[in-house]
């Protein structure tokens, strides 16, 4: 076992999970009152994720030289609402009740492309989650906020499970596949937002 | 942790200015009166800055804030040149309001732990006044930094990675005249490029839960009567910044009505914590005030709307008996279902 295998397994069992715990408690005190949110689930990277990670090349060379420190998803939650109409009206719910460094809406680079999408958060852990025992000044400083629909969701944990496979590098055909799949999920999305946007305007038109 | 580098600059307002005065600046040596105050200053940074903040992202959301790129070039090579950018950066958001001030930076190590406290003073005039063999001599002085430690703003900032460390602080305005709006805007939003560490919404949030956490749980009348008159009066609250022992200090509530109070928070430590006050987020979680009467009866109306709603008359001080009235027309009734 690594040094850095050693080290974060111990972060991630002393620090890492119970806050996980305490922050999904708290997120979802926070968002309790908001519609159409299907979950909210918060987890500590598990220890190979973290790993491989932090052993990332980029041009030959380590990505991080103080991965403890630089990598900023070792908690991780997401939201999971029904439309994107619910993703920008939670994206702009975040800031009141967390500070970011960072709030991005992820989407493929070219109009051509499918793929990976969602409205992502860097966000100080709220001090609320330390109780009077725990340093909070010995703990990690951010947690990473995504905020998904069903199908970016869906499609995004089966794209994360198989790009962990051993064989991570896919054939063309492959990743045609995957960006097929991206593309109907996407379909998927705009026409329930159109639908979502729809009913209600005609309900909001009767009243 | 020791004092290590200090740097000072003369700033003169430079807001909106195409050509802002030229900005002078000098190493402070370490021996002498001068220093003895500016270690009190840093030594003492944390506990005299009572505003938790953290740097802002950039426009575009991305992790990247010209302040704090400013203040880690400064870390990462303490000398005049780099100094220098932190103080034009002072200069560029000082308005003639804010007027001619002294920027201090001052840096220290310790362990692997990096410290740096960012000190303005403000200027101000006086009369010297000079005894003489031949009578007194009388002369206006401009340009004179008070000497007292109750009239500086002050940042400090310390950690122990470039990388992660550095986003959040402390800031802190000793000018007794500031208001907490005007440190906002220019200390804090202007120059540091910040924002205070827990928004309002979530404070607000905060201090709600606890407040009708105290309320829900005291069994002592004078408790509940005393944080049902504060919900009224908190409203006319609307954006200052205060701690939960501020607000409660501010309407002089009751020592045991504000340990009630204090005991709901989680942790204990948040009750200090300043925050800028959302009445819209108090009335989320204390939207309605009921009184339970022991003939059964259950009196409800909004809160703020409560004490004119039931106009509530002491039959019998001796027992506390009282007495509720009211006036209207049923728009609703109904029947809730009872416990078994």
């Amino acid at each position: 076992m690594s040094f850095l295998e050693v080290a974060y397994t111990e972060r991630y069992t002393k620090m890492l999970r119970p806050l996980a715990h305490r922050l999904e408690i708290h997120l979802k005190d926070v968002f309790e009152q908001y519609k159409r949110i299907d979950r909210v689930s918060v987890r500590a990277k598990s220890i190979p994720r973290f790993v491989a990670k932090a052993n990332k090349l980029e041009k030959g060379v380590p990505k991080y030289s103080d991965p403890f420190n630089q990598i900023q998803d070792q908690i991780g939650a997401r939201i999971v609402t029904f439309y994107k109409h619910d993703v920008e009206a939670l994206a702009s719910e975040v800031p009141k009740y967390f500070r970011h460094i960072e709030s991005q809406l992820i989407v493929p680079e070219s109009e051509n492309e499918f793929g990976y999408e969602g409205q992502h958060f860097i966000l100080f852990l709220p001090r609320d989650i330390f109780d009077d025992e725990s340093r909070e000044e010995e703990s990690i400083s951010f947690f990473e906020l995504q905020i998904k629909t069903l199908f970016q969701h869906a499609w995004s944990e089966a794209e994360h499970d198989l790009g962990y496979k051993p064989a991570t590098n896919l054939t063309s055909d492959q990743k045609r596949r995957l960006a097929f799949t991206a593309a109907q999920a996407w379909g998927a999305d705009e026409i329930f937002n159109e639908l979502f946007q729809q009913l209600n305007d005609s309900i909001e038109g009767q009243l | 942790m020791e004092l290590g580098s200090i740097h000072s600059y003369l700033v003169y307002p430079g807001r909106h200015l195409e050509e802002p005065p030229a900005i002078n600046g000098t190493v402070v040596n370490h021996s002498g009166r001068l220093f003895e105050m500016l270690k009190k200053v840093f030594e003492s940074a944390e506990s005299e800055c009572p505003h938790d903040i953290a740097f802002s992202a950039d426009e575009n959301g991305q992790q990247q804030n010209g302040c704090r790129d400013s203040i880690l070039a400064y870390l990462k090579k303490p000398d005049m040149t780099h100094g220098r950018l932190l103080a034009k950066r002072l200069q560029a958001v000082t308005t003639h309001r804010s007027g001619l001030g002294l920027l201090f930076l001052m840096t220290g190590e310790e362990k692997s732990e990096t410290k740096i406290v960012v000190s303005r003073f403000p200027a101000d005039s006086g009369i010297l006044a000079e005894e003489r063999e031949k009578g007194l001599s009388v002369e206006f002085l401009e340009r004179i930094f008070m000497k007292s430690a109750t009239s500086y703003k002050a940042a400090v900032y310390s950690g122990k990675s470039f990388d992660s460390d550095f986003w959040r602080g402390k800031a802190g305005d000793k000018q007794i005249n500031s208001a907490e709006s005007y440190i906002a805007s220019y200390w804090i939003r202007e120059f540091l490029n910040s924002d205070f560490l827990t928004p309002g919404e979530a404070g607000t949030r905060r201090f709600a839960n606890a407040v009708r956490d105290a309320m829900n749980r005291s069994g002592d009348i004078e408790v509940k009567d005393e944080i049902a008159s504060l919900c009224r009066l908190l409203p006319g609250m609307k954006g200052k910044v205060l701690s939960a022992k501020g607000l409660l200090r501010h309407f002089q509530v009751s020592a045991k009505t504000q340990e009630g109070i204090q005991s709901s928070f989680k942790p204990e430590r948040l009750f200090d914590e300043r925050f800028r006050f959302v009445p819209d987020e108090l009335t989320k979680f204390i939207a309605f005030k009921t009184v339970e009467l022991d003939n059964g009866g259950l009196l409800t109306a909004s809160t703020n709307r409560f004490d004119s709603v039931f106009v509530r008359e002491l039959v019998d001080s001796a027992t506390s008996r009282v007495k509720f009235s009211t006036e209207g027309t049923i728009v609703d009734q109904r029947f809730k279902k009872g416990g078994s």
